[in-house]
């Protein structure tokens, strides 16, 4: 077996493995679960990292079995440019939200459960980043809303956590239904699942070519929590675990990102998908809006920043709309990003949310000299989703906002560079009530632990470094370019 | 009595074994364990007889021989002949059967009459390899009322519990009006042709020559005929709208025969029915569209009031009548259009439900058996007692709902993708209600696995013990694990499975022609 293989291999195989071992050994690894995770998943992210050279060299690595010969389906995974983002994102926020787990978990007699369920969580989505077949596509885009379901329902936080499980599963897997049919009319274009074969070239019928190209689109905005296909996120994100929160906020989201750039954008021609660019521009900018005014209403301080999501995937769902060089590259270039900030987010969050054990914004306040790494970190992670320079998403809006009006679409474009200033109003609001002013009376802050704080403070350097040097990055979203839209920009 | 011994062997097996299985329990001993075990066997026995068939039918099938027959042979005659769907049914049912032994060996261990269950289940089984393999309508009248008897008399095992005698009258009641129009059926068409024996198809689909004795015929009686024995069979496999006695049945009976009713029971009559219509040369075009047409009834009406059910088995029974909708789905698009691919996406759907279904229904025995579980709020806190079972439950119900990557998801993908290939209005319904009713039906299922999880032991508020670990018995866990396994196998590894049901199709539409 070839090196790349075996490092492919190990990036599903790992949390994999450990999912199994931690399922089979129960209570006698109560106490090491965390780490033999953490070794997982750092395992995970060894085996992305180890295959850029090979790329770099121009090879798509791929591992090809038969599977069910019968009806055409293989075991197929290969890591190509468009894929190497995405995976990058969900390796890197596994690591970190397992080493957060380590402080923020409770043990108890369940968790190497609880931890198995984080690693299955991740395995469907370096899955779904990696299959190259449909059939092995959706069973891990499927692997990813069971064990996040799982999660959500068994260790949620409040009375509703089984309703809101109930209710996650339910709208998602009504996305995921639409994008079933999208792939099995492919499928059925084909005769084969392999993505490989569909990029060679489809013709469908021009009539149901804008059926399945609006399926995809609406199917892979539920799970990008698009307006009005959100209701799910709001208590999905406020309900979970904190270390799940921040799997589903930086990393889920992103795979509907990778589901329209994968499925539309790729399998389509310019010609055929430029019908669709003012609807997604409009209702990118509708979520963001929405999203960015909802964050301002909204009084418990974990669902502002799930709103944020919704808010910021407005602007990639407006990126991809576009379908401009600089829009969507800028999008895939948020993807990353947003994932940073949104875990560092949502990490400053829970850091204040164990110190105090409060939740609504009016019962917080001052904390500023109780907790100063958590008040820089939160500033930090406010300043730079809002799109302040020199932070890492000031580098992806303006690509977003210079594809905007490439399209000649300036009403819109316009309407998405001022919009980003509610961004600004709820993010700055939002650091100001919890760590300025006065502070509350009877509000007590205990000590955080180091695996808590550690990550938080890697990743608000982690934003700040991808502001000042997001040269490598850049390049290798830009090489997935070429995969897109025929490849010629 | 000539042919190929072969045919008969799996009958002879199993007959034989009650009689000798009930000798055995009023001279020997009565020990429930011994019992379930040599039923176990038995069926082991009558499984392995069933292998060598495989081939022969297989072999018959690439050559364009005559399909092993056994029995009087000629057109008056009386007769069995092993067709591969037949053999598909008649496997599943002797490998459910067998697991279903083994979990009897705890789960009826507290029940008087053990002498009679274990023999009444063999009969059962045995009626129902006659009434698939029947190669003649007298002998298939015969064998569906061997398989019914035997039915009605396990509904009602439990006869001191209070409703369980109700349903098994209410099942006799409309089993017997099914049975008399079967009859009625059959004396029709035996007015007008003179004889029973269904056709024999030789040769491969491509070159037909069909030495076949009535489907030339299609007088008045014939037609009148036909359509007694479609509705008399339906009854038999729960369609609706005559299915009303379904869910009473399948929600009284114990959880064994529950398994085994909605695993195979309806599921063989509904291949009799087919197997009947078209060997009678009812065209498969026609049939084809009436299945589509029902299948929608039956899967939107059986998931609508799944959705609305208090008692867990009722909910079980109800999404079997769902489910046998699915399969009538993926049967009619493939006669309506000739294709067998989606007839094999049906049939694979039947052995992924009969394992999907018969683990839900053991389950649900288990969690009845050791805790008193009977609605759906019994069932709070279960993970914390029973958590192996718990797990199984959550499995069979999981791959119920169609998630991946289950043996339910995967039967779904292969309806759904043979069932797109041809374009016509009907069918693009059928496929809608079909994705719809998936959505609908994940309304019942995903709340039953969170009450399952869920952490309040119980509602009632009185102090409830403490959720404690019951230990399960090995005879119970054995065949939940199996069972569970090939739930999980026949999703992510399908190919075998999905190449052995292929026969059943082709020959399917031969018969049709």
């Amino acid at each position: 077996m070839e090196l790349d293989t075996l490092w492919m291999v190990s990036i599903l195989g790992a949390p994999l493995l450990a999912a199994v071992l931690l399922s089979l050994l129960r209570g006698r690894v109560v106490r090491a679960a965390g780490w033999i995770a953490g070794v997982a998943a750092a395992l995970s992210l060894a085996g992305v990292l180890a295959l850029l050279p090979s790329l770099q060299r121009g090879d798509v690595p791929t591992l090809s079995f038969e599977w069910i010969p019968a009806a055409s389906i293989r075991l197929a995974l290969h890591v190509d440019w468009l894929t190497l983002p995405f995976l990058l994102t969900e390796a890197a926020v596994t690591l970190v939200a397992v080493v957060y787990a380590w402080g923020y978990h409770h043990t108890d007699q369940r968790t190497p459960f609880f931890y198995a369920l984080l690693m299955l969580f991740a395995v469907g989505m370096s899955g779904t980043t990696l299959a190259d077949d449909m059939f092995l596509f959706y069973i891990f885009w499927e692997l990813m809303l069971v064990a996040s379901c799982a999660l959500i329902a068994v260790w949620g936080e409040g009375e509703r956590a089984g309703a809101v499980a109930l209710k996650y599963f339910i709208f998602t897997h009504l996305g995921s239904l639409m994008v079933l049919v999208g792939l099995i009319v492919f499928y059925d274009a084909t005769g084969s699942a392999s993505f490989s074969l569909l990029r060679e070239g489809v013709t469908l019928a021009p009539a149901i070519v804008g059926i399945v190209i609006t399926l995809f689109i609406v199917g892979f905005s539920v799970k990008m929590a698009i307006f009005p296909l959100h209701l799910w996120l709001p208590d999905a994100h406020a309900v979970a675990p904190m270390p799940v929160t921040i799997m589903l906020a930086a990393a889920m989201l992103s795979m509907g990102t990778y589901g329209i750039l994968r499925f539309p954008l790729s399998l389509f021609s310019r010609v055929q998908m430029a019908p669709f660019g003012v609807p997604m521009m409009v209702m990118g900018i509708v979520s963001e809006i929405y999203g960015a005014l909802m964050a301002l209403a909204e009084q418990d301080i974990k669902r502002v920043i799930a709103y944020s999501s919704v808010s910021q995937m407005g602007y990639i769902l407006f990126g991809l709309g576009t379908l401009s060089y600089d829009g969507v590259a800028g999008a895939t270039l948020h993807v990353v990003f947003h994932a940073i900030v949104k875990a560092l987010l949502f990490m400053s969050v829970g850091l204040v949310i164990r110190a105090t054990g409060r939740r609504r914004i009016a019962e917080l306040g001052g904390l500023r000299g109780a907790m100063p790494v958590a008040a820089l970190c939160t500033g930090v992670g406010a300043l730079a989703i809002a799109g302040t320079p020199p932070f890492c998403i000031f580098n992806s809006e303006w690509m977003i906002f210079s594809g905007g009006f490439h399209t000649g679409q300036f009403g819109l474009a316009a309407l998405t560079l001022f919009g980003s200033l509610l961004t600004v109003a709820y993010a700055l609001w939002f650091v100001g009530r919890i760590f300025f002013g006065s502070r509350p009376a009877g509000l007590t802050v205990n000590r955080s632990p180091w695996t808590m704080v550690a990550p938080t403070v890697l990743l608000a350097a982690l934003s700040l470094i991808g502001g000042l040097l997001p040269g490598p990055i850049f390049e290798w979203v830009s090489n997935g370019l070429s995969l897109i839209l025929g490849g010629a920009w | 009595m000539t042919g190929n011994v072969w045919v008969a062997l799996p009958l002879a097996c199993l007959a034989g074994g009650a009689v000798g299985l009930y000798l055995f329990s009023r001279l020997i001993t009565a020990r429930n364990e011994f019992l379930a075990l040599l039923t176990a066997l038995v069926f082991a026995a009558g499984l392995w007889t069933v292998v060598p068939l495989l081939g022969m039918t297989r072999l018959a099938l690439k050559t364009g021989e005559e399909l092993p027959v056994w029995g009087h042979l000629g057109p008056g005659g009386a007769f069995l002949r092993a067709d591969p769907g037949a053999l598909v049914l008649a496997s599943v049912a002797l490998g459910l059967g067998m697991l279903v032994a083994l979990y009897s060996g705890r789960y009826v261990a507290l029940d008087h009459r053990r002498e009679t269950y274990y023999p009444l289940l063999l009969l059962l089984v045995a009626g129902l390899v006659g009434v698939v393999l029947a190669a003649d309508l007298f002998s298939l009248y015969m064998y569906c009322e061997l398989m019914s008897a035997a039915v009605y008399v396990l509904v009602a095992f439990r006869r001191r519990t209070d409703t369980a005698v109700e349903a098994g009258f209410k099942y006799l009641v409309m089993g017997s009006l099914g049975t008399i129009i079967i009859l009625m059926g059959i004396s029709f068409v035996f007015r007008e042709t003179g004889q029973l024996v269904l056709p024999q198809v030789t040769g491969s689909p491509e070159s037909l020559d069909l030495g076949r004795s009535m489907n030339t015929v299609t007088g008045p009686w014939t037609r009148v005929g036909l359509a007694c024995l479609l509705v008399g069979l339906s009854v038999k496999s729960g369609i609706v709208p005559v299915h009303t006695w379904l869910p009473d049945a399948h929600g009284r009976a114990p959880g064994t025969v529950s398994a085994m009713l909605s695993g195979v029971v309806v599921q063989s009559a509904f291949y009799a029915m087919l197997k009947v219509t078209l060997g009678l040369g009812f065209p498969a075009r026609m049939l084809g569209t009436w299945l589509i047409v029902l299948s929608l009834l039956s899967m939107t009406l059986g998931n609508g009031l799944a959705l609305v059910q208090t008692n867990g088995k009722r909910l079980l029974a109800y999404s079997t009548i769902a489910h046998t909708g699915y399969v009538m789905l993926g049967v009619g698009i493939g006669l309506r259009h000739g294709s067998s691919a989606a007839i094999q996406a049906g049939f694979f759907l039947i052995l992924a439900h009969a394992a999907m279904k018969g683990l839900a229904f053991l389950c649900k025995g288990a969690c009845h058996f050791y805790c008193g579980a009977t609605e759906i709020v019994d069932l709070r806190g279960m993970a914390a007692r029973l958590p192996m079972v718990t797990g199984a439950f959550a499995v069979a119900l999981l791959g119920l709902a169609g998630v991946p990557p289950l043996a339910g998801f995967t039967a779904k993908w292969f309806i759904l993708t043979r069932a797109l290939r041809p374009r016509d209005l009907l069918v693009s319904i059928g496929v809608g209600a079909f994705l719809l009713n998936g959505l609908v039906s994940l309304g019942y299922y995903l709340p039953l696995v969170r009450t399952l999880s869920s952490q309040k032991a119980d509602l009632k508020g009185d102090a409830s013990p403490a959720a404690t670990l019951i230990p399960t018995s090995r005879w119970m866990t054995f065949p939940l694990l199996v069972l569970a396994g090939m739930v999980v196998t026949m999703g992510v590894y399908p190919g075998p499975w999905l190449t052995w049901v292929a026969d059943a199709g082709a020959y399917l539409l031969s018969v049709g022609r």
